[in-house]
């Protein structure tokens, strides 16, 4: 590879890029090859206004093989998955999904997950939901919960060790 | 006059969010849907759908779609998926497994752990296409009782119904109307057209930057409210959360006054169908729906 | 005793690199029959054509077998040099060992074999080669061109002035075509009526011109030199040999102003009774059957207005169609465009907002002889606009709507944004671009001079337009200073992608043409043959084809006018005679061939009940050979026999 780049002095990555690309073609169709910098995608994003995410420069810093650059950034997490970009690409890419695809990789190569990720994910592997059930505040300035109203017990996972075993395996795999 | 109507059974995908927060939604749904012939199963050994999940491991959200998939393949019922997020993400699953035959066989290895099996035969409904185009505008309009007149509503559809349209939505992506279809049938005059119509609640952003959430929320409401709509329906837990339970904190954090009724399109059926107001949750709704001046019937 | 020469084209690296051209040319002398084998680099040369002819010469050679590329490059060349060196043409067989052999193989050894295979069935094929004698159909020295834009025009002029009747055919009832819309063109801003109105008054006037407006082709049979057509001319209610154009039936009909005006692009109206615009070819009145109350309900009042105004008594509601026949030599389809509906692209508004145009429709806004005569007003409120935000690839370069480009947005856009700068001179212009494309000569100058008018270029595309109190906006992030910006704007100009007509599909039914991808006619050959279709006699021109601007429309037009005069210009045309054949003793007459020809092409004699093949229309398709129970049917220089011989050399 004979480009590099002044700002960050990094190379393109080929490898990783590939590994991206595939992952993006196989799962969901997509190819960021074809990405013309017409920038709809970040005229209409919801997030740009007030998180700067720019969903052609994610694209481009892909097809350049900036990944790490990618992976390291914290506004890849800002993204609203408003699925605007992916509506409205004439050229049928899909920036929310690169951003999924480079989240996975932050997290893949041990960056810490922001705000509340880890507790949703703790909770999934013990109760199987995102949340327990909550106390939430009535309209009279009280507070319910699920078993003071009719409704059914909850659905959870029925063999809790298997279901968490199965989870925590996935974890250790690649995405 | 009721005809009578053949019992359409689909098992309920709960989620997470409506069973454990969102607790006007299931109640409202569990009121009025069995009045249009709707069967609800209950079924056991339901998880997470794994949608806010996608973005730390996309394979686990995944296998976390297919299993809820295969316990409903296992029951023989098509699921009834009353959150659009879930909705989206056991859609797209079953999408990716077909196309993807080693994912299928990764996935199926997986679920082997929890005696379960993957084929993709599961089908799948959300309020929006269930009440529209399963059940149908002309049998929803027969069990009318109460009609909602004069109601000047308007809908926030959310993202996730109606994108992305590639995929096979419930509705349209640029001018979805059948919520405003919908309520025409229940008696009401929605405003079919407002310029914030497609914007997003801000829902996704909760877990990492609750302030741009809430911010979102606030800018969409102001504008809604500046319309002179006398409420929103919405069709969605998260959306629901946003605009009604976290109404107050979102005009704080826009500096505005909000004070908007907002209601799930299930309690406003459930009001049209009849219903006691009890029955469909009103109680914990934040938002001022008493605004709305729905009855229950005498 | 034949004699058979055998030519091997190295084709330069192309054929010679997979395959050893020497090899091959020794085991073709080994070959029955074969008296001469030679190779050389590029056998479509001069030096590759003397070698061929000289060998004819030289050995007397019967039959010709080269190998080379494709029979589709240069069998009419290679045939000439037959011709030329004393051989029957049609005692030629051309293996293709290039796009079949070396282009497909990588092994050379494997390339080689197969490429002796191929020799030795394409000589086992020759040997039986007959010397075959074209036959010859007489030309009517006649055109049929379909369309009447600007491309029709040029090609209908063309073609008049070389001295050959033609009929010139278009469903409006004016000829202009979408040209005639138009207030001005790039990069010339020339009025684009005052270049066009001569064309279409020399048209009218044109000894050789018969022009058929608002009429359509109904029907086309037989084959080049000699088509039958039928042409349905819609009643206009009006009869023309009366009518004086004054426009008193417009003025007193009872719907006058009701209508939306197509001309107008449905930005001001018409009367029932109407002229699409005043310069229109023929100068006639047309009544609107769906609109007028007359003939669409039976009643207009207590009588029809119009037919009361009319001095010439020229209003005929009892006025039926007529099916006219005319016979040709050739057909030129000049059948123009359309604009893609922007309602493909909900997000930007066009359905939602009337603000929101296109620019055909700010076009006739601009045009002095538009409905606001030139007077640039926004459709929402008839005052002047303040704004104006131009989008351009609504629709074009969009995998989910047309893939290809317009070719013309860009410039059309800027043409617009100089003449509303002229028309308004405080406008304040936004131009949201992604690229912009001048290719032409003189346009990158026009580009140059727009962007010393301090146009507000954004490089970019919005994604939502929206309704703000009384204005439009929009919110577009631009690439070159890296911002998202809000423009509020009074009018927003969308560039909609060049779609073909919606009728195309029917007219190429008709003609048996091939569409490409997009929908567009098909072209014989991208570069070569951009004029040429795949149906003998029938060409293509104009944005037919694909899309174009005027130039390049009338530069084809001329172009296909040349084509169609090629044959017109000929007392009588040779068919080429490897078609069908019937062998009269073994021919029962049950007509299963009749029913299987694609072309009409066979009949079976009254009289002795033999199947006939009609020269003119047969393409040599073989249906009939395949399903002939009685093997009578032949392919000339293509039997039953040479094919399996070919089989069992290959094997």
């Amino acid at each position: 590879m004979t480009i590099t780049d002044l700002t960050s002095m990094g190379e393109p990555q080929a490898d990783a890029r590939a590994e991206i690309n595939d992952r993006l073609k196989r799962l969901q169709d997509h190819a960021s090859d074809y990405c013309y910098q017409c920038a709809k995608c970040t005229s209409g994003c919801e997030a740009h206004k007030l998180l700067e995410l720019e969903p052609h420069k994610i694209v481009a810093l892909l097809k350049r093989g900036l990944i790490t650059e990618l992976v390291n950034s914290d506004v890849i997490w800002t993204c609203m998955t408003c699925m605007k970009c992916r509506e409205r690409c004439p050229q049928q890419v899909a920036p929310v999904e690169i951003l999924f695809a480079a989240k996975n990789l932050a997290v893949q190569s041990g960056k810490e997950l922001p705000g509340k990720y880890t507790a949703m994910l703790q909770s999934i592997l013990g109760t199987g939901l995102l949340q327990e059930v909550q106390a939430v505040a009535t309209a009279a300035n009280t507070t319910i919960t699920r078993d003071q109203l009719s409704l059914p017990a909850l659905s959870v996972p029925s063999d809790a060790a298997k279901f968490q075993a199965s989870i925590m395996a996935i974890a250790m795999q690649k995405p | 006059m009721s005809l009578p109507m053949p019992s359409q059974r689909y098992a309920l995908f709960p989620g997470c969010l409506m069973p454990t927060e969102q607790y006007a939604y299931e109640l409202s749904l569990r009121a009025s849907l069995p009045l249009l012939g709707i069967d609800l199963v209950d079924l056991p050994g339901l998880s997470c759908c794994g949608e806010p999940m996608k973005s730390v491991n996309q394979t686990l959200t995944l296998y976390l779609s297919a299993r809820n998939l295969a316990l409903a393949e296992q029951a023989h019922l098509p699921f009834y998926v009353p959150c659009p997020q879930c909705h989206l993400a056991l859609h797209e699953t079953n999408l990716i497994l077909q196309k993807n035959p080693a994912m299928l066989e990764r996935i199926n290895e997986m679920l082997k752990a929890e005696g379960l099996h993957y084929t993709g035969t599961t089908t799948l409904v959300h309020t929006i296409d269930l009440l529209h185009d399963t059940i149908g505008l002309d049998t929803i309009k027969q069990h009318v009782k109460q009609p909602l007149t004069g109601m000047k509503l308007v809908v926030h559809y959310g993202c996730h119904a109606i994108r992305p349209k590639e995929l096979g939505r419930p509705d349209d992506s640029e001018n979805p109307q059948k919520i405003e279809s919908i309520l025409k049938t229940l008696g009401a005059e929605p405003i079919t057209h407002y310029p914030q119509k497609l914007d997003c609640c801000g829902a996704p952003l909760l877990p990492n930057k609750p302030e741009t959430a809430l911010t979102k929320t606030g800018q969409k409401l102001q504008a809604i409210q500046d319309l002179g709509a006398s409420g929103v329906v919405d069709v969605c837990p998260w959306c629901h959360k946003m605009l009604d339970s976290r109404q107050t904190k979102a005009g704080e954090t826009v500096a505005a006054k909000l004070d908007l009724p907002i209601v799930y399109l299930t309690q406003l059926l459930g009001v049209a169908l009849g219903v006691d107001k009890e029955k469909l949750g009103f109680s914990l709704n934040l938002s001022p729906v008493h605004k709305l001046g729905l009855r229950s019937p005498p | 005793m034949r004699k058979i020469g055998v030519f091997i084209c190295h084709c330069g690296i192309n054929i010679a690199q997979n395959v050893d051209v020497d090899a091959l040319t020794d085991y073709a002398r080994t070959l029955p029959n074969v008296a001469v084998a030679d190779h050389y680099k590029y056998m479509c040369s001069d030096n590759g054509a003397r070698l061929i002819k000289d060998s004819i010469k030289k050995h007397s050679l019967d039959i010709v077998v080269i190998a080379a590329c494709s029979p589709r490059m240069h069998e009419t060349f290679f045939r000439d040099k037959l011709t030329e060196g004393g051989a029957n043409p049609y005692r030629l067989e051309i293996v293709n060992i290039r796009e079949q052999c070396s282009w497909v193989h990588q092994d050379r050894a494997t390339a080689t074999e197969k490429a002796k295979a191929l020799v030795r069935s394409g000589v086992g094929k020759a040997q039986h080669d007959e010397p075959l004698t074209p036959s010859t159909i007489p030309v009517i020295p006649e055109a049929l061109v379909i369309g009447a834009g600007i491309a029709g025009i040029q090609a209908s002029l063309d073609l008049a002035n070389d001295g050959f009747k033609v009929h010139l055919v278009d469903h409006d009832p004016s000829i202009g075509g979408h040209m005639a819309q138009l207030d001005k063109t790039f990069p010339t801003l020339d009025c684009a009526a005052c270049i066009l109105t001569p064309k279409m008054a020399e048209v009218a006037n044109h000894k050789n011109i018969e022009l058929l407006t608002y009429s359509h082709v109904q029907s086309v049979d037989g084959s080049i030199g000699n088509y039958t057509v039928k042409i349905q001319q819609k009643p206009r209610y009006v009869d023309t040999t009366k009518c004086t154009g004054c426009g008193d039936c417009a003025a007193a009909c009872r719907l006058k102003n009701h209508v939306p005006s197509e001309f107008d692009q449905g930005m001001g109206n018409r009367s029932a009774v109407y002229m699409p615009f005043p310069q229109a070819v023929p100068l006639k009145y047309t009544i609107d059957p769906t609109k007028c109350l007359y003939l669409s309900r039976g009643k207009c009042g207590d009588e029809p207005l119009c037919k009361k105004a009319c001095a010439q008594d020229a209003i005929q509601f009892d006025q039926k169609e007529e099916i006219l026949e005319r016979k040709v030599g050739a057909i030129i389809v000049a059948t123009g465009y359309d604009l893609l509906d922007p309602t493909a692209l909900y997000e930007l508004g066009y359905d939602q907002h009337k603000d929101v145009i296109t620019t055909l429709e700010l076009e006739r806004l601009i045009s002095s002889s538009g409905p606001t005569k030139g007077e640039i007003l926004r459709p929402s409120n008839q005052q002047k606009p303040k704004s104006a935000t131009f989008i351009l690839c609504v629709g074009s370069r969009d995998e989910t709507q047309c893939t290809w480009c317009c070719r013309i947005g860009c410039m059309t856009a800027l043409k617009q944004i100089y003449l509303l700068c002229e028309k308004l001179p405080d406008i304040e212009i936004n131009l949201c671009y992604q690229d912009v494309r001048s290719y032409g000569k003189g346009y990158e100058e026009f580009y140059r001079k727009v962007r010393g008018q301090q146009t507000n270029l954004f490089r970019g595309r919005p994604s939502e337009v929206r309704q703000k109190t009384d204005h439009l906006t929009m919110d577009i992030y631009d690439t070159t200073t890296n911002k998202l910006y809000e423009i509020q704007s009074d009018l927003v100009v969308l560039v909609p992608a060049m779609v073909p007509r919606q009728d195309t599909t029917n007219t190429a039914r008709l003609l048996r043409l091939t569409l490409s991808g997009d929908g567009f006619f098909l072209e014989a050959h991208p570069k070569l043959r951009p004029m040429d279709t795949f149906v003998a006699g029938v060409f293509i021109a104009g944005c037919c084809q694909g899309p174009k601007d005027i130039q390049d429309t009338v530069a084809q037009a001329s172009g296909a006018a040349s084509r169609a005069a090629t044959i017109l210009s000929k007392k009588e045309l040779e068919i080429d005679p490897m078609i069908a054949m019937v062998d009269e003793d073994a021919c029962t007459g049950c007509g299963i061939c009749v029913d299987i020809c694609p072309y009409d092409a066979r009949t079976i004699n009254e009289k002795n009940r033999i199947a006939e093949v009609n020269a003119a229309l047969c393409t040599g398709c073989g249906g009939c050979v395949a399903a002939c129970p009685s093997n009578a049917s032949i392919h000339k220089n293509f039997t039953k026999k040479q094919l399996l011989n070919q089989i069992d050399d290959i094997m």
